[in-house]
């Protein structure tokens, strides 16, 4: 219910017109779809939408090929190695995203910044070189930042489930002749396919809807060229005061997501029903 | 299967490699933070903190208002997760041990609300919260955490209690305990570790919250801390030791933490949302 109410409120003002005036005033007036006729005449919308769901599918793909890459590698690895390994993921997932964002800042920073200092070192012309200048450099780091703390997840979760494999499977596929690909497609992926398929719907989400990075490295610059859904919503509603316009924003945004949720919540309480 | 020594040598070569790469950037925040502002700023990296210095610590907490922040912060996230722990418990207890009608509609709601975009709620709640006219209260900030953790307190407990045999309940009634009686004696020990799990993630998803703290607390002295830490750089300067030492600071209770109740977030993983 305290979610509910939100999402009411959200509706209803999508249909009115609420800038300053009205706030200030109390007054409400509605103003049917207008809202949204606005929204979806502005190209820039478009831009953002287009920009939020190719975001999306890149850091998605990255981040379940790449935690799906280091689950395997756990699997592979020396008991050492394994526990390093582990340590390493849990310390990349904890940092709160905030800190990340601070220090990805400062790798990327363009006088002293590590990755510059590193990228020179290799002969390679980086020094002062700005990741900041363009939008699609300054979402280069965003990505780096993102699939960084996402991987851990992933791989941690996708490990656990092959450990469910029994070494057996594994000799009697070989012992009838399957290279290290048949291995995989054969024995692997049946036992970690519904764990994918749940991660990579989480991801879908998250990675759409996320905001304290993009927000915390650049505040959507430069020149609004990293401004995503979330990001546009926030800046129309709380910068420019044009509520109206935002919640209609918000009231998209939703709609995109509802498809890919109901299919998320029915395999959610079917399994919570097999559990009792 | 018999393995080449070879190929073995080399999977964990790799497996140490992305183990430093995936851990670098937490190295590289507590190393800064330790460095003279010298070897900091300098064209050549230094890869080891030597010689140690605790001055930047300093300079963070003595920032004006850290205190307040800091207050703020523990206030709200403690009070928050006291609510949604309490609320949880009992929900969880009633959707996994009583059948009544509209469960399953109930479970559906939690899931829909724990994946739901919460971002596209950000208006609506700013609005809400500023015709209450609480904006820049704390009782705010608790009530949005309440709200923003509750869906997944009680997915979470639900599962820990579910896992509890129904039987042992059922045992102690027949031993001449009330219902209530029951749950004091037999239920309440058994889920005392799934309480404490879920108030650690809870405490660590509001202690990082940032977009709605943002929002809603916006005078000087009502911040909390991740908001101080995203404007740390900008309002005072370049100071990359300073803001890597209170990234340190706000990122390291998070750290311990995670340490504490990671395979429970890897084995519940699945159940969560657990992530900025």
């Amino acid at each position: 219910m305290l979610l509910g109410w939100p999402v009411v409120r959200d509706v209803a003002i999508s249909f009115q017109r609420l800038g300053l005036a009205e706030l200030v005033q109390r007054r409400t007036v509605w103003i049917g779809l207008e809202n949204y006729r606005e929204v979806l005449a502005d190209p820039f919308f478009w831009t953002v939408v287009l920009r939020t769901v190719v975001f999306t599918l890149v850091n998605v793909a990255l981040t379940m090929v790449l935690g799906l890459a280091v689950a395997l590698l756990l699997a592979a690895v020396s008991r050492a190695v394994q526990i390093a390994l582990s340590v390493a993921l849990v310390l990349a997932w904890a940092v709160p995203p905030i800190s990340a964002t601070v220090i990805f800042q400062w790798l990327f920073d363009t006088q002293f910044g590590i990755v510059n200092q590193a990228l020179t070192g290799l002969g390679l012309d980086f020094a002062d070189h700005s990741w900041f200048a363009t939008g699609i450099s300054t979402f280069g780091v965003i990505t780096a930042l993102v699939v960084w703390q996402a991987i851990p997840l992933v791989a941690l979760s996708l490990f656990a489930s092959t450990t469910a494999v029994g070494p057996e499977q594994y000799e009697a596929a070989a012992m009838d002749g399957a290279g290290p690909w048949r291995r995989f497609t054969a024995v692997t992926w049946p036992a970690i396919r519904p764990m994918v398929l749940v991660l990579t719907f989480l991801s879908v989400i998250w990675d759409f809807k996320v905001f304290t990075q993009v927000y915390g490295i650049r505040q959507g610059g430069p020149n609004r060229e990293t401004v995503t859904m979330a990001l546009y919503a926030y800046q129309q509603g709380i910068g420019s005061r044009e509520f109206g316009t935002a919640a209609a924003i918000s009231v998209i945004m939703m709609l995109m997501l509802t498809a890919g949720l109901a299919w998320y919540a029915r395999l959610m309480v079917r399994s919570a029903e097999d559990e009792q | 299967m018999i393995r080449r020594r070879g190929s073995r040598t080399l999977v964990n070569l790799v497996g140490v490699a992305v183990a430093l790469v995936m851990a670098f950037p937490v190295y590289w925040m507590a190393a800064t933070a330790l460095k003279p502002s010298g070897d900091i700023l300098s064209s050549t990296p230094h890869v080891l903190p030597w010689p140690v210095t605790f001055e930047h610590f300093q300079t963070a907490v003595t920032r004006p208002f850290f205190v307040d922040y800091l207050r703020n912060s523990l206030v709200v996230v403690l009070a928050a997760v006291v609510l949604s722990i309490l609320t949880a418990a009992l929900a969880a207890l009633a959707v996994a041990r009583l059948r009544w009608r509209g469960r399953r509609a109930y479970l559906l709601l939690i899931i829909l609300a724990q994946t739901a975009p919460l971002e596209a709620l950000l208006i609506p709640a700013f609005l809400v919260l500023r015709d209450a006219g609480l904006l820049n209260r704390l009782p705010a900030l608790v009530l949005t955490y309440f709200m923003v953790t509750l869906p997944f307190t009680v997915w979470t407990l639900r599962g820990f209690v579910a896992a509890i045999p129904v039987e042992l309940e059922e045992a102690a009634m027949t031993d001449g305990c009330t219902r209530l009686g029951a749950f004091r004696r037999v239920v309440f020990p058994l889920l005392a570790p799934g309480l404490v799990a879920t108030s650690v993630f809870a405490f660590i998803t509001a202690w990082n919250e940032f977009m709605f703290a943002l929002v809603i607390m916006q005078e000087q002295d009502k911040l909390t801390l991740p908001v101080w830490l995203a404007t740390f750089r900008t309002a005072f300067g370049t100071d990359w030791g300073g803001t890597m030492a209170a990234s340190t600071l706000f990122t390291l209770p998070v750290l311990v933490f995670f340490l504490l109740v990671q395979r429970r977030l890897v084995s519940g993983m699945s159940a969560g949302a657990v992530k900025g």
